[in-house]
């Protein structure tokens, strides 16, 4: 993605505008953003609506079974409004959702909103806490291994962030539950509890699955940030100008350094947003926790359209929310895009 | 010689600079500095020969149609290398031909990538454009739809097959190597010896495949080599959910996919597929990150 890029084309298409509200290149890049999403938006729904559209037998033909008569097919067809033509069941499902109404499932009658109101915060609290739990590690870690290049601890961190990258997150999760629920049994290998059954069971029941996807992030995270300081602290005129000053060098590190890797790093958080959610898929089926990616994975295999409709569409507004609020945080906080372009 | 050269002073300075930089790369000599891709290209070169070469010539038993009377045999028995599973069939040998069916599916795919992948994004660095915003709003689309998602649906929608898979598994590398394609092709297009290519009325067709395309290439070529691994591992990841390669043939996916549901009584099943996996994509990425390394610092 060419974040950078983008904020810096906001504010230096803003010469000469007036009005110091049109002029604010956060707002500027807000619109911008909010009307290239649109379209992708767009592209989303209709692409996941033609895909669905496609898979062999539809809803009435998987709620039935096979031992339906062709006439009972063809009444919850038509109950379903499955008999109209693609294209107006298309415009149906659009014009409905942007009143908010995302319908309701063929399976379950519940409503798509109310589906998503409680499977979205499962994932979103397994996603909070790899995230969190890995951030927390690589900062330190990236810092130590930064601070000699080369030298011991370095070359752990490095062999051991490079075995990481290559475990599947599958095989993490396989073996996690072997050695600490089947082996240690101090883990529970597969469900979920509800925060409001306690705390405790609650954290502990995301353990497992929050490692199997934090630990390569992690890994991931950690080469990011030594890589970025260390280029910081071998080219960067500031950092030579506080050595000489006789700034103490774990000082230039973590007070210098560190604050402009910083957010190289959460630009890379904020994109791979979309990525994390693919892999939440795999774990919660693995884990059997109630989230957002087995209600998919169930919704596909059911063929329940409006409900794989509601989650892509949840998920790709997540994915150019998370997007716009990294590229808002870049033009917020570096100021060299805050003020425009100087080098070109 | 150099020296007796009257301009050659100007240039001193920026001579003097240039080892103090590149001092940090080359300390080692002959084959030695070459360790970082040696060791995991020996490595791979070991995992394929094991995975196309020795099931030709040594005694490897047959991947399917095993005979259940042979079912849970240990490993280290004569015979089976790693035992047998519980239908009976050599798990070495599903090693081997599981090994083979993730090496050729990740290759295809990114094959695919390379050639469809690269040459959309060069067309849209190198003319920009109309086309280009165009090809890039495709791109944030398939971006921004959850690929597995895509690939799930592909794969239930066809069928499982080897073919299908890499359909499916394609639409993760055509849109990253288009990205890739499309900046390295941006920043190229700037350079000087592409503008003087242009000046000397080189057609279009021409600067882009004999002066763009050998420049890109070798940054897609290490892409391609770093995402061997990703793909290997969705690849199982479709079999993980009874997509991918149909059983009774054997992907390393589904035998770690068969093996979840007796892991604490037969962890073997689940673990010696997993570690033929980790020690390839790890190859792949030790390979492809000592190229990376190399190519960027050239």
């Amino acid at each position: 993605m060419s974040t950078p890029a983008v904020a810096a084309d906001v504010t230096t298409g803003l010469r000469g505008r007036p009005g110091r509200v049109a002029s604010s290149p956060a707002l500027r890049l807000i619109g911008k953003r909010l009307a290239t999403a649109i379209p992708v938006l767009w592209g989303v729904t209709f692409l996941t609506f033609l895909v669905v559209n496609r898979l062999p037998g539809d809803a009435a033909q998987q709620l039935l079974g096979i031992n339906a008569t062709q006439q009972q097919i063809n009444e919850l067809r038509a109950k379903l409004n499955l008999d109209e033509p693609f294209l107006s069941r298309y415009f149906s499902w659009l014009g409905h959702t942007l009143t908010g109404d995302l319908g309701s499932s063929f399976a379950s009658d519940q409503s798509v909103t109310s589906i998503l109101s409680e499977r979205l915060p499962v994932t979103f609290e397994l996603l909070a806490y790899a995230l969190i739990v890995s951030l927390i590690f690589t900062v330190p870690v990236a810092l130590i291994a930064a601070r000699r290049p080369n030298g011991i601890v370095d070359r752990v961190t490095m062999a051991i962030s490079m075995a990481g990258l290559s475990v599947a997150n599958y095989v993490l999760a396989l073996i996690l539950v072997y050695v600490f629920a089947v082996k240690l049994d101090v883990l529970p290998a597969i469900g979920y509890v509800n925060p409001s059954d306690g705390l405790g069971p609650f954290l502990k029941s995301l353990t497992l699955p929050a490692i199997s996807i934090g630990f390569p992030l992690f890994c991931f995270y950690t080469r990011l940030l030594r890589a970025d300081i260390l280029e910081q602290m071998q080219g960067e005129d500031y950092v030579v100008t506080a050595a000489a000053k006789g700034v103490g060098p774990w000082r230039v590190l973590v007070r210098h350094a560190l604050p402009n890797s910083l957010f190289g790093l959460l630009t890379v958080v904020g994109l791979n947003i979309g990525t994390l959610i693919g892999v939440t898929v795999i774990i919660e089926s693995i884990f059997a926790l109630p989230g957002i990616g087995q209600a998919l994975v169930e919704a596909i295999n059911n063929r329940d359209l409006l409900v794989v409709q509601g989650i892509v569409l949840v998920l790709a507004v997540v994915v150019v929310i998370a997007n716009l609020i990294t590229d808002l945080l870049y033009a917020v906080l570096d100021p060299r895009i805050r003020y425009g372009r100087t080098a070109a | 010689m150099a020296a007796q050269l009257p301009e050659a002073d100007a240039q001193v300075p920026s001579l003097a600079l240039a080892p103090a930089g590149a001092e940090f790369t080359a300390p080692r000599r002959g084959w030695l500095r070459s360790l970082d891709v040696v060791i995991p290209a020996a490595m791979l070169g070991f995992l394929l020969f094991l995975f196309f070469v020795w099931p030709l010539f040594g005694t490897v038993g047959k991947p399917t149609g095993g005979n259940i009377l042979d079912a849970n045999i240990d490993p280290f028995s004569s015979g089976h290398l790693f035992g047998t599973d519980p239908v009976g069939n050599d798990i070495w040998s599903r090693i081997l031909y599981g090994g083979r069916n993730s090496i050729e599916i990740a290759l295809a795919v990114q094959l695919i990538g390379l050639i469809i992948g690269g040459s959309v994004g060069a067309f849209a660095g190198y003319w920009g454009g109309l086309m280009d915003s165009v090809l890039m709003r495709v791109l944030d689309v398939l971006i921004a739809f959850p690929a597995l998602v895509l690939a799930l649906a592909i794969a239930e929608n066809l069928g499982p097959s080897k073919t299908h898979t890499i359909m499916a598994l394609s639409f993760f590398s055509v849109p990253a190597f288009a990205r890739i394609s499309r900046a390295a092709t941006l920043r190229l297009r700037e350079r000087t010896f592409i503008l003087a290519a242009r000046l000397s009325g080189t057609g279009n067709a021409r600067v882009l495949l004999r002066h763009v395309a050998p420049n890109v290439l070798p940054q897609l070529v290490t892409f391609g080599l770093l995402g061997m691994g990703v793909i290997i591992i969705l690849e199982g990841a479709l079999s993980f959910f009874g997509l991918g390669i149909p059983p009774p043939n054997p992907s390393w996916g589904n035998m770690i996919f068969d093996g979840q549901s007796i892991l604490s009584a037969e962890p073997r099943l689940v673990l010696v597929p997993s570690a033929f996996l980790f020690v390839t994509v790890l190859s792949f990425n030790l390979l492809g990150d000592a190229l990376r390394s190399r190519w960027s610092a050239v």
